[in-house]
């Protein structure tokens, strides 16, 4: 068993036309064992800007008190929120601080940065960037994810069908993995608004 | 080299037993033994090689009616679902069923295997074999490969003579009577509502709400199951099925949910 | 009083403060991670005005294909890159750390960064880890003393030549470079010659995969090929993209509407007192 797969996790993050999706499972098990299905992996760092943290949850949970810590410390000395491409850097560096003891986390990052343009990126556990320009997946149903999105995605997307598309790909990948599912939480976020939904998946 | 299990064989020795058609039948299946001098080392190899299908929810009990068999229906390796329509309920013949869990191809062929002693033991003696002799036939048949990578963890349930009967059978050779089972990596889950909510004098229906409820909860806890809650019922004039529900949309039978209307958090104006 | 530990933003260099912990997982038998890893074709050669280099797009992390185009060739001071291949956090950190360190260089000396400068930086860093950093360097630059081009090891060795390759791909490519290099090749000569060699890690190795990326490298100047061939487009894209025949059932919506940011006037009249 690979620590990622200890508590399983499922991640991916969409662009649109001038708006990102970010999606989760729900589930947060101990090995086979679902301990709770009602588990949150994105976090809010500012109005436009989330953050995924799939693999080890107290690795990830850790790492999200301190890319808090670190983003307001920021805010308290530049007064301004972080770019996305700024935040990428961040959890990067704090990821290869760590590099031969690393957190086992695999980051899915997406926010509006300047002019309200998308961005997303993933990085692996020690903070190798990934910069795409239309989806990024990580978890352990990041096989599927990557198949169904490779084959479902389509560029310039508005809000209400990047929606569709990243719940039927997040429902149907987590629908072959063990380790995620129980639910899906999705953030599509706009330049004026943030939509908050919750799916209803296969409870099994 | 070869391991002879021919004395283990139980069936009656058919007329003109050098017949070469029943062969392959009546004689007991028997494997080649690899050429290895570490054999130890290489059946933990083996065991390792051979290992899909391990995650599983089965479970049986008597009642007063009969027997209540139940399954999921999910196939996986590792954390891939490979399946979520497997028949993890072997029909051995009318009157017996027999249920699976650990690996899926050992227990396939054994419990088909079984079924043909099953027919073999009724034409030779007029009548139909007792669950007891049914388990036994398996259970020795798996002592004999016991340490050899065989995984196998099955139920054998039905009608006979003396009404149900209910054995637990697995590939360490463990052979166990009783009135309530449950096997897989969900049995505890299973085990839990089982026990909670079993009374002998259930009537079919109720058995079979008990039996589909304990495996939607197992399914819902453990990862590897999932897919199709299977019922089966055996009653004196054989094994019936009753029902297959999707678990997907058993979860929200059970537990019904209304789509909220949209939440609008107002920004502070 | 003893020392707060205050989580605050660390002045640099590795931490090791989870190693105990990973080493106990290990120990229990939970396997450590894969990383993300660049299985890679990087080349580079030098030509009568310069060098040029070249990099393929592909980074995996085992038999997954993590990014299709992807840079490998990174940015070291303006007369200077380097192509990096094994594990894409080093070859990313090392190449930004000495990158940052020549800049601070230049400001203090006032001058062009030189590409021996930046091979002693790489190298030491490297042999400091003793292979434990893994990056397979290709780099190459123009400065004062002319055209360099350099391959550095994991573990801190350097060779000095005429024409490198590096990465899983450096075998099919190399085979390129012995059969066509001579000295003296003139420019479009290069950039073909570095194409065909990538090329031809692309194809006879698994690991690489996807566009050619170039850079040229000459005397007071340079010109960054981003994806100056891609000889692997996607062939198949439904041109009816993909329609849903069930809906989406969700059970919660909340909808946050962003407020505006306010606009500051600068210069406006001062407060009353």
């Amino acid at each position: 068993m690979s620590i990622f797969e200890y508590n399983g996790s499922a991640l991916v993050a969409m662009v649109g036309k001038n708006c990102f999706a970010i999606a989760s499972d729900r589930r947060l098990g101990v090995q086979l064992q679902t301990v709770a299905t009602d588990f949150q992996r994105i976090f809010k760092i500012h109005d436009k800007l989330f953050v995924g943290l799939s693999g080890l949850a107290t690795d990830a949970q850790t790492l999200y008190q301190r890319l808090v810590f670190r983003h307001k410390l920021y805010q308290l000395r530049e007064e301004r929120d972080m770019k996305p491409e700024t935040f990428a850097s961040l959890v990067s560096a704090i990821l290869y601080e760590k590099r031969f003891g690393p957190y086992f986390c695999q980051p899915v990052i997406a926010g509006l940065g300047d002019e309200d343009k998308p961005f997303i990126c993933t990085m692996d556990s020690i903070g190798a960037k990934e910069l795409a320009k239309d989806f990024v997946v990580a978890g352990t149903a990041s096989e599927s994810l990557y198949g169904a999105c490779e084959s479902m995605f389509k560029p310039d997307m508005e809000p209400e069908e990047l929606f569709e598309t990243i719940s039927q790909a997040l429902l149907s990948s987590v629908d072959r993995d063990c380790l995620s599912g129980w639910g899906g939480h999705v953030y599509v976020v706009t330049p004026t608004e943030v939509t908050e939904r919750i799916l209803k998946g296969r409870m099994d | 080299m070869k391991i002879d299990f021919s004395g283990l064989e139980s069936t009656a020795p058919l007329c003109g037993a050098n017949s070469e058609m029943f062969d392959g039948i009546s004689t007991s299946p028997s494997f080649q033994i690899p050429d290895t001098t570490d054999f130890d080392d290489f059946q933990k190899e083996a065991i390792q090689m051979v290992k899909p299908a391990k995650g599983t929810t089965t479970l049986a009990f008597i009642f007063k009616e009969g027997v209540m068999v139940a399954a999921d229906s999910r196939a996986s390796m590792g954390g891939y679902i490979s399946s979520q329509s497997v028949k993890k309920i072997i029909e051995i013949n009318p009157y017996m069923l027999g249920t699976m869990a650990g690996g899926a191809a050992d227990c396939q062929f054994w419990h088909r295997n079984l079924g043909i002693k099953c027919r073999l033991h009724e034409l030779a003696n007029k009548r139909r074999i007792s669950v007891t002799g049914a388990s036994k036939l398996l259970a020795n048949i798996l002592y004999s490969y016991r340490g050899m990578g065989l995984s196998v963890g099955t139920m054998i349930a039905g009608w006979d003579e003396k009404g149900p009967g209910l054995y637990y059978v697995d590939s360490e050779g463990g052979r166990l009577k009783g009135t309530k089972f449950s096997v897989g990596s969900g049995s505890p889950y299973a085990y839990g509502i089982l026990d909670s909510g079993y009374r002998y004098d259930m009537t079919v229906e109720e058995a079979a709400e008990l039996a589909r409820r304990s495996i939607y909860h197992a399914t819902f806890r453990d990862g590897a199951s999932g897919g199709v809650a299977s019922v089966y019922y055996v009653g004196p004039t054989g094994w019936k099925k009753l029902s297959g529900d999707d678990v997907g949309e058993l979860h929200y039978m059970y537990n019904p949910v209304e789509p909220t209307v949209v939440e609008q958090e107002m920004s502070e104006a | 009083m003893a020392k707060v530990e205050v989580d605050a933003p660390p002045k640099g260099g590795f931490s090791f403060d989870l190693c105990r912990r990973n080493d106990m997982l290990s120990k229990k038998g939970v396997k450590p991670p894969s990383y993300l890893k660049t299985g890679t074709t990087i080349v580079g050669l030098i030509f009568q005005d310069g060098v040029i280099l070249g990099a393929d797009t592909r980074a995996t992390e085992g038999p997954i294909v993590a990014d299709k185009n992807c840079e490998k060739i990174h940015y070291m001071a303006p007369n200077i890159y380097c192509c990096g291949a094994g594990t894409a956090a080093d070859t990313e950190a090392v190449t930004d750390t000495i990158s940052s360190q020549l800049k601070l260089h230049r400001y203090h000396t006032g001058r062009e960064s030189r590409v021996v400068t930046a091979l002693t930086l790489l190298k030491s860093h490297l042999f400091r880890y003793q292979g434990h950093v893994s990056a397979a360097l290709v780099l190459g630059g123009v400065d004062v003393t002319g055209p360099h081009l350099h391959t550095i090891y994991p573990h801190g060795s350097t060779d000095t030549l005429p024409f490198a390759t590096m990465g899983s791909g450096s075998l099919a490519a190399m085979a390129v470079f012995e059969s066509k290099y001579h000295e003296g090749l003139s420019k479009d000569e290069g950039v073909k010659l570095v194409c065909e060699a990538i090329c031809s890690g692309i194809f006879n190795d698994l690991g690489s995969g996807s566009n050619v990326d170039i850079c040229v490298i000459t005397k007071g100047q340079k010109e960054y090929l981003r994806n100056h061939l891609s000889p692997n487009p996607r062939t198949y894209v439904s041109s009816k993209g993909y329609t849903f025949t069930k809906k989406t059932e969700v059970l919660l919506t909340k909808i946050t509407p962003l407020k505006k940011l306010v606009d500051v006037i600068e210069g406006g009249d001062a407060m009353e007192e």
